[in-house]
């Protein structure tokens, strides 16, 4: 089983979103030449590199600043053309009066596994009482949370709004909620770490890559960085296989994870085992 | 008469060589062109057109030694961040594989049929797929 659990499904033309639009997307994630592409695309990458599910994560923006980059529904469908391959994710936009409707209907209606937040890009503290009723929705309906977490290369955000440390709260407040911290809270990986092992409800992901190529990044990161043995003797059913597709080329990263010095079963719980357990479903 | 055709390819895998003679050999049958040339041309960076004999064996070897050339774990500049992309570069051995395959090749058109050794096939050489590929073959003659 192999799970990219971090992909970004703003270009896929099969949403018909429209040129313009398109155009709107990559410049709001900062990926400036990216164009938009079909299913079949994706369908050749997870044939090629052997990858099982996706994750497809859209974000919630205000209208005043373009609206969804993928809404709710459209993340809907696109579960539909590719059922048991796309697990979707929800997003809303904390500072909307609509926004706990919004995921309730997504969760209840839509059928969506979870809720993916940006504090960075969305504009918001993850602390802020504003979010109590997002929060309470995704333990109700015993939903996980990916927020982005540590550096985005995105124009408009402040890293300070994703350093590790403003999600402590919320881990601490839910000892229930599961949460990730995407991209391994890069730079602040031993911050993500040290959050992982006071609270076990606290995942991250492996979309991390912002110097040099897969191999050595993965070894800076995770195991020079941080202690080599950490993530297999301590860390090893919090961490999942996650790309940040299309910014990021999937086919390096898993071949660089599939290098490192681990043992195999804490390999198949980063490449598989531990997204599942992350949305709620079993082996 | 100069014809512009657009060969559309999804291919399938990081490495691979895609016979399209056949495409090519139709293309110009229906060109209407007697006598002339054909240009098959690449639009990609990380692609290469090639004339080769279609043995597995020698399909096997060339991304084999092209490999050993460029190794995956090597040291490359063009592994870092793109500001203008917002991406990273993670493709320097497709590149540089590309570089040596070149990004055509030329074909005499005689009698309305393309000019091919007997052993010739035409590929499509991918080295950072799989992708989308658009080949632009232009047709000149009369």
């Amino acid at each position: 089983m192999l799970i990219d659990a971090h992909v970004h499904p703003a270009f896929i033309e099969e949403l018909n979103l429209g040129e313009e639009k398109y155009r709107r997307n990559a410049q709001e994630m900062g990926l400036y030449k990216t164009e938009a592409f079909g299913l079949r695309q994706w369908d050749a990458d997870m044939a090629e590199s052997g990858i099982d599910k996706l994750f497809l994560l859209p974000l919630a923006l205000p209208e005043s600043r373009g609206g969804a980059l993928v809404t709710n529904c459209q993340i809907a469908d696109l579960v539909r053309l590719r059922p048991g391959k796309f697990v979707g994710f929800a997003s809303v936009d904390p500072h909307s009066a609509a926004a706990a409707e919004e995921l309730e209907y997504a969760f209840a209606q839509l059928g969506l596994k979870g809720l993916k937040l940006h504090p960075s890009k969305q504009h918001f503290s993850p602390s802020d009482e504003l979010l109590t009723p997002l929060y309470e929705i995704c333990l109700r309906y015993d939903k996980p949370i990916i927020f982005h977490a540590g550096v985005s290369m995105e124009p408009g955000t402040l890293t300070k709004h994703s350093h590790p440390l403003e999600f402590e709260e919320v881990a601490f407040r839910y000892p229930k909620l599961r949460m990730c911290l995407a991209h391994f809270g890069w730079p602040w990986v031993r911050e993500v770490c040290m959050l992982m092992l006071k609270y076990p409800n606290v995942y991250t992901d492996t979309a991390m890559l912002y110097f040099d190529d897969p191999r050595q990044f993965y070894h800076q990161c995770l195991e020079v960085d941080i202690g080599p043995g950490w993530i297999d003797r301590s860390l090893r059913h919090q961490i999942m296989f996650g790309s940040d597709d299309p910014r990021l080329e999937q086919r390096r990263m898993i071949k660089a994870l599939r290098n490192m010095d681990m043992r195999e079963s804490t390999r198949e719980l980063i490449f598989g085992g531990n997204a599942l357990e992350f949305i709620g479903e079993a082996l | 008469m100069v014809k512009h055709v657009a060969l559309e390819y999804m291919t399938k895998a990081y490495n691979q060589l895609l016979p399209i003679s056949a495409d090519v050999r139709r293309e110009v049958r229906l060109s209407g062109v007697d006598n002339g040339v054909a240009y098959v041309i690449t639009q990609h960076t990380t692609t290469g057109i090639m004339i080769n004999e279609k043995l597995e064996c020698l399909e096997d070897d060339i991304l084999r030694q092209l490999g050993l050339l460029f190794p995956e774990d090597g040291e490359y500049y063009h592994a870092r961040f793109l500001r203008e992309y917002g991406a990273m570069a993670g493709n320097p051995t497709g590149h540089l594989k590309s570089m040596l395959s070149g990004n055509h090749c030329v074909l005499p058109i005689l009698d309305g049929e393309i000019v091919c050794g007997r052993a010739q096939e035409i590929y499509l050489a991918e080295f950072d797929g799989p992708q989308e590929r658009t080949i632009s073959l232009v047709i000149l003659g009369e």
